[in-house]
């Protein structure tokens, strides 16, 4: 499709054309599905903000400035979706438990602490996904952004609509959370990757 | 010696912030503010980029099969609003036009041209409406007569009716396929097919529901979820996956509604066909 025909089919789906509508939901999926992914860390929780987004997106279409680009439309809603998911389930968490997220750093090992398991990736990994679950909606949206994304702290201000210094303060917040709730993880894994260290 | 806080530092490992020469110059020089950077560079690394799970090339079309029905009434603005009904090319450029005219000359204080815009407009617009009132392209399409003498939609629907009759018939013995298929199996030659269906059902879909024909669109639209199912289902399937689609298959009584309305459809041929004073040739292949 190029830019011309984009142009035209994004034209007719805000005259409320659901065929036209039906082309850009076909063209976006699979981008608006990776950010949902990367901004919620988990499957399902994807495919609710791919369906909420595109829902949302046809609800203001009447409100989308046509010479704007719409992927970058969209893809400031799909950020704000995630954001207003991983609230409503923090809130029910909240709700259930009556206590905040466990950090990473309570968070027991999967077997017996050997720091060269510890080192290996699939266990890092488990633990940044907790951690980056243990951070607040807003950091994470941010962080996201900031660390998977690449987006600057000015175009993270406008994606999710906060201020320049509220964006930045969000990626900084976000970053000492998880430097604290990796400590544990990193100081194990420097002594388990010492020795080796050592013979090099 | 003054330090660089942690904000300065995660900034200066994104590439962003200012003053980066000297905070390059800063850590080679402060030992403290060294071993915070290491620190924070080390944690971030950690992060990876997660393995985003793949999506396949259908998966806009999936997207949209589970949505189409939610989707609500568009909140239009008010130049789309207004332009919908008579002379509706006309209100749409001349509103583009308007908001053009009206930016612009805010911008540069001109407002003797905004008052000359704005009586054009006026005019522009009367004038659209009153030109395009006489044209009905609806009333016109409705008159106009096929090449056999009947009308255009009639004929549609005709057409319509004969074709998906025989779709139905071809995705009822694929459906039959896949219900009797032996496990574990390789299930490939009915995924072509039903790729190959898939494609034909969206298109009918969409004829029946412009030409009002709303049970033939929703059979259709159940038959396409299944379809687009079998389609992405592995190719080598277990004696689960089999299962798990035939109990889908049948919670939806899919076979039962396409045969029934297959049935219904043929039957409306058939009637139409006996009542036509001129002999035709039939839509209905065979495969």
């Amino acid at each position: 499709m190029d830019a011309a025909e984009a142009a035209a089919v994004l034209a007719r789906a805000r005259q409320g054309d659901s065929d036209a509508f039906r082309a850009l939901v076909e063209r976006h999926s699979r981008t608006v599905f990776r950010l949902a992914f990367r901004m919620t860390g988990n499957e399902q929780d994807a495919e609710d903000v791919v369906q909420e987004s595109f829902l949302r997106a046809y609800r203001q279409l009447g409100r989308f400035e046509s010479r704007a680009n719409f992927g970058t439309w969209l893809y400031r809603i799909v950020a704000n979706c995630s954001v207003d998911l991983m609230r409503a389930k923090q809130a029910r968490h909240d709700q259930a438990r009556g206590e905040p997220l466990e950090t990473a750093a309570d968070m027991p090992a999967a077997d017996t602490p050997d720091p060269q398991r510890l080192a290996e990736s699939a266990e890092i990994s488990r633990r940044v996904q907790h951690a980056l679950g243990a951070l607040s909606p807003l950091e994470r949206a941010a962080f996201t952004l900031r660390h998977y994304e690449g987006r600057s702290i000015d175009e993270i201000g406008r994606t999710l609509g906060l201020g320049t210094s509220a964006a930045k303060h969000s990626v900084f917040r976000a970053v000492k959370k998880l430097r604290h709730a990796l400590q544990p993880l990193r100081s194990l894994a420097n002594r388990g990757l010492a020795p080796q260290e050592s013979q090099r | 010696m003054s330090h660089y806080g942690e904000g300065d530092l995660i900034l200066y490992y994104y590439g962003e912030g200012r003053r980066r020469h000297d905070i390059e110059r800063h850590l080679d020089a402060c030992p403290a503010c060294a071993a915070t950077y290491r620190d924070i560079s080390s944690t971030l690394a950690m992060v990876d980029v997660p393995a985003v799970p793949e999506r396949g090339d259908q998966y806009g079309l999936e997207v949209w099969q589970r949505i189409r029905h939610r989707l609500p009434e568009p909140q239009q603005d008010v130049w789309s609003k207004h332009s919908a009904g008579p002379g509706r090319a006309a209100w749409t450029e001349l509103a583009t036009w308007w908001r053009r005219l009206v930016e612009r000359t805010f911008r540069a204080d001109r407002l003797a041209i905004l008052a000359a815009a704005a009586t054009i407009a006026i005019v522009a617009f009367v004038a659209g409406r009153f030109w395009s009132t006489p044209s009905k392209p609806a009333a016109t399409i409705t008159a106009t007569q096929a090449p056999d003498g009947g009308s255009l939609p009639g004929l549609r629907q005709r057409i319509l009716i004969g074709s998906v009759a025989d779709h139905l018939d071809r995705s009822e013995r694929m459906l039959t396929d896949i219900m009797n298929a032996s496990v574990p199996g390789d299930i490939s030659a009915e995924q072509r097919w039903a790729e190959d269906l898939l494609t034909t059902s969206r298109l009918y879909r969409q004829d029946a529901v412009d030409i009002g024909e709303r049970s033939v669109a929703n059979v259709l639209d159940d038959l396409e979820r299944s379809l687009i199912e079998i389609v992405h289902s592995p190719s080598q399937v277990t004696a689960a996956d089999l299962d798990a689609m035939r109990r889908r298959i049948d919670a939806a009584a899919l076979l039962f509604k396409v045969r029934v309305m297959s049935n219904e459809l043929q039957e409306r041929e058939g009637t139409r066909s006996a009542g036509d004073a001129s002999p035709r040739t039939s839509t209905r292949k065979t495969s």
